[in-house]
């Protein structure tokens, strides 16, 4: 990607506050609202609560957008919002704080937990995640981990942010991004390796390769 | 060897293998995601892949985690279509105008 100059990047992707049309907000909802769907999907994991998640963060980011001074880029500012948004609208829904994750809880303990139970050799993840059933399994371990810890995942593994990026969004420091970013790919792992997917995975890849 | 003491706390005989059991294996464990991220200084990746090279359980364990992030990277997300998206606009600029 060409970076952009600053003062471009500012007309094209941070609107200064005296644009604060809702004609020149339309054209940030239409850059932005397939990045934000996106995101909001990977937070909920269905569609509806998604597009829910999306006009809260548009209609947030249009009450904001007079103070929004162009330090950041757009997606940044709005994937702060949108991540604001799902911490209140989750709490809202549980009431109940996250639980933490501890480094203990993923150390293995028996040989069988050591090994993902999905056979990838000689598969790239793309033909891996052909298979219907991983897909439903990598999408469940990451909706049942706690919000705090599926935000930084998604936002690194998934949006491919960095994780100064990510600190920016969430306003932690890069330690404790990474710190969240490690448990949060160890819940998972253990989640894949307790699956015991071998025997189906095995055979609906033989079938579609046949 | 100094920066291998201060990455290591409570090791006192910096060696570059120190052998197996529970405790060198969760050392291990705690550093992984920043080792697959390459953000870990030369002397510490030398001093995990020698204890990889050596305890098939933790080469086993990083190959299962490095599986885990990659199908993450790759997990594709359905988008929007054309008709939610403009009815989501609609909505979205109907509450913008009233404001």
């Amino acid at each position: 990607m060409i970076p952009q100059k600053k003062s471009r990047r500012r007309s094209v992707d941070g609107p200064s506050p005296s644009t604060s049309t809702p004609e020149s907000f339309d054209q940030l909802y239409r850059d932005h609202v397939d990045i934000m769907y996106r995101f909001a999907y990977r937070l909920c994991g269905e569609v509806e609560t998604a597009k829910d998640l999306v006009q809260e963060t548009f209609l947030n980011a249009y009450r904001a957008y007079d103070r929004f001074r162009g330090d950041a880029q757009v997606s940044t500012w709005l994937y702060a919002i949108a991540s604001h948004a799902c911490f209140r609208m989750r709490r809202k829904r549980k009431g109940e704080p996250d639980r933490e994750l501890s480094l203990e809880e993923f150390v293995p303990t028996s040989e069988g937990e050591f090994a993902l139970q999905i056979p990838m050799e000689g598969l790239s993840p793309q033909e891996a995640l052909e298979n219907k059933e991983l897909r439903q399994d990598l999408d469940r371990a990451i909706a049942k981990l706690p919000s705090k810890y599926r935000m930084v995942l998604v936002l690194r593994d998934m949006e491919g942010l960095s994780a100064k990026e990510v600190g920016s969004i969430l306003e932690l420091n890069e330690r404790a991004i990474k710190s969240r970013l490690h448990r949060a790919r160890l819940f998972v792992r253990k989640e894949l390796s307790a699956r015991g997917l071998a025997g189906d995975l095995n055979r609906n890849t033989h079938t579609r390769l046949k | 060897m100094a920066d291998r003491v201060r990455t290591y706390p409570g090791t006192r005989k910096p060696t570059p293998h120190q052998g197996h059991g529970k405790r060198n294996c969760v050392k291990i464990l705690e550093r992984l995601s920043a080792y697959l991220d390459d953000e870990l200084s030369r002397d510490v990746c030398q001093e995990i892949r020698a204890h990889l090279g050596d305890c098939p359980n933790c080469e086993i364990f990083l190959d299962s985690l490095r599986h885990t992030v990659q199908l993450c990277r790759q997990r594709p997300s359905p988008s929007l279509s054309a008709k939610d998206r403009a009815a989501l606009r609609r909505q979205i600029l109907k509450v913008v105008a009233s404001v």
